[in-house]
């Protein structure tokens, strides 16, 4: 059986403004974590906020007989500013690991990640992933943000990649202009039957993404977000428009989907 | 002490008085992962229409003040599409299985009542004249204590199942309509379904929800839910199922105290998938405390 259970926050720092990296420790069932996958997560015992939020997984690892989570995170609202001021020892609620995460690369595949500010986040664990199959030839990151101070996850992921290339919306650092663009001016290289390309960001990112990647025969797979109340499949609170089936849930047959069966509107991007 | 924790709804045999409300749970198989079904007092299935609905478009819940507000518009398979591939899973379990069902038309709840009929493994229906999140039908029917009587009455006619009616509590008076239906026939009567409510983004004036108004759920309605159940439990003699806002055995038994033979768990579920029999264990741990053997001892024993 699965439960609803408790971990305590091991540390909790601020990366870059407004971005955080909590580290839970966690039962040792999280190992099974994959990309992509997420977990909800509450203040134990609050209502306020009332519902857990979810969050992709940026990585789970063991320390001697622990098990430590990792979740980075931009403060967006409410739920996440509580969340913010969480501090060593408080107790949350986390469900998961949960969600049909990254379908992984096999062999020789040239892994393209293409992340628009905090959506570095479950692309980063894919990284990690990836780097310990030493099979992998490389893996190139495209990294997005509005502005210098925004560029999240970046030691992690030079660490990881062979290539990174960042754009910044201010033209404060890398390509002025968006990472869509910027991937753009490469794309050439990754059309071949070798690349696979994963790519997690804001809608309106993921959907100039999609356009531009709408009459190329290359796979790439997303990671949406949406509003949640359950995370496992009930509510039908979180459901996103697909192209031939209709309304499905971001929480069960997501959150990771084909970028080309997301029907991309006014609302999710 | 043993405790006896059973309790009878318009026929319908409770091994507790803990039921998991429509449109929370699913069709039970998402929460098996999770705790044992079998140790619930009854489920009740996600809203039942005659053919499957897609429901409203995204975005469809919002977070609000201890609660939250949801417009999903009865998303569902459809009746013949969960006889065919949820049912069979269902009856597995030896909870009763209660069916949510809704239609537009008086005409669409009897033909979903009479394919359900000849379904095995439906315990009782549950008539949803309360949707607050659909143009037609629901709540229409529920607001209406003639039109709330009529479709009680078409439906009981056509089941062969016990009729358990779900009322909105967004009406002026809840005893007029509770009376009605249980005038036409009602087995039972479940209640409160959301109050409806809205809420705006001020950075985009915007609704929050893409349905403009959702149905408030959670513990910010439970002090409405406990009123209108006690008042509807001096208003009529059949037994009455509480929900609203239920998210601890303390809060179960608030209900059971006023008068509701049983309870139904909902937004709940979705903050803690096990907490259903939590529930169950820890009325339990009331029980045995308080020296209540009979959990019927305890229901409507409110002193005013």
């Amino acid at each position: 059986m699965k439960s609803y259970i408790s971990a305590t926050v091991f540390s909790q720092r601020e990366t870059v403004g407004g971005h955080f990296l909590i580290v839970l420790k966690v039962p040792s069932s999280f190992k099974e974590s994959l990309p992509g996958q997420f977990v909800m997560v509450r203040v134990k015992s609050c209502n306020h906020p009332f519902l857990s939020r979810p969050f992709s997984i940026y990585s789970v690892y063991s320390h001697g007989k622990n098990t430590f989570l990792e979740i980075l995170y931009k403060v967006v609202g409410k739920g996440t500013e509580v969340f913010s001021r969480l501090r060593e020892g408080d107790i949350l609620n986390i469900l998961g690991p949960l969600g049909k995460g990254f379908d992984l690369p096999s062999e020789c595949d040239k892994i393209v990640l293409i992340a628009g500010g905090v959506g570095i986040a479950p692309l980063s664990f894919l990284a990690e992933y990836c780097e310990k199959d030493s099979n992998h030839a490389e893996i190139i990151c495209y990294m997005g943000a509005g502005n210098l101070e925004a560029l999240v996850g970046m030691d992690r992921i030079n660490g990881i990649c062979s290539v990174v290339k960042i754009s910044t919306d201010d033209g404060s650092w890398g390509h002025p202009g968006s990472v869509t663009e910027l991937f753009g001016r490469d794309m050439e290289l990754y059309l071949g039957n070798d690349s696979r390309i994963y790519s997690c960001g804001p809608n309106p990112m993921l959907r100039s993404l999609h356009q531009l990647l709408r009459d190329q025969h290359v796979a790439c797979q997303v990671s949406l977000e949406e509003r949640m109340a359950c995370g496992i499949g009930a509510c039908l609170g979180c459901v996103v428009k697909t192209k031939s089936d209709g309304l499905v849930r971001v929480c069960k047959e997501g959150p990771v989907f084909d970028i080309n069966s997301i029907e991309f509107s006014d609302h999710n991007g | 002490m043993k405790l006896k924790m059973g309790v009878d709804i318009g026929g319908l045999a409770l091994k507790n008085p803990i039921i998991t409300a429509s449109g929370t749970f699913g069709y039970g198989e998402e929460y098996s992962d999770y705790f044992d079904l079998n140790r619930l007092g009854a489920i009740v299935v996600k809203g039942l229409s005659l053919k499957p609905r897609e429901g409203n478009p995204p975005p469809r819940i919002i977070e609000t003040a201890s609660g939250m507000l949801n417009a999903i518009g009865l998303q569902n398979v459809g009746v013949r599409a969960f006889i065919d591939e949820k049912l069979p899973w269902l009856r597995g379990t030896n909870s009763p299985v209660v069916a949510n069902i809704f239609g537009e038309t008086i005409e669409d709840y009897v033909n979903v009542v009479e394919i359900l009929n000849d379904a095995e493994g439906v315990a009782a229906v549950e008539v949803n004249i309360s949707c607050p999140n659909v143009k037609r039908g629901g709540i229409a029917f529920g607001s209406d204590p003639i039109l709330a009587g009529e479709i009680t009455r078409a439906v009981k006619n056509a089941s062969r199942l016990p009729v358990i009616v779900k009322l909105t509590p967004n009406v002026t008076d809840i005893t007029e309509i509770a009376r009605a239906t249980e005038a036409a026939g009602a087995d039972a009567l479940s209640l409160i379904n959301t109050i409806t409510g809205m809420s705006v983004d001020i950075e985009k004036r915007i609704p929050h929800l893409e349905n403009v108004t959702g149905g408030l759920s959670g513990p910010a309605i439970k002090p409405v839910a406990i009123r209108m159940v006690w008042e509807v439990v001096n208003a009529v003699s059949i037994p009455v199922i509480g929900v609203g806002g239920i998210m601890n055995a303390r809060d179960a038994i608030e209900f059971l105290i006023v008068g509701a033979k049983a309870v139904q768990v909902g937004t709940a579920n979705f903050i803690n998938p096990g907490i259903a029999v939590d529930i169950v264990d820890d009325m339990r741990k009331y029980m045995t405390e308080k020296g209540i053997s009979d959990i019927n001892n305890l229901i409507g024993t409110l002193k005013i």
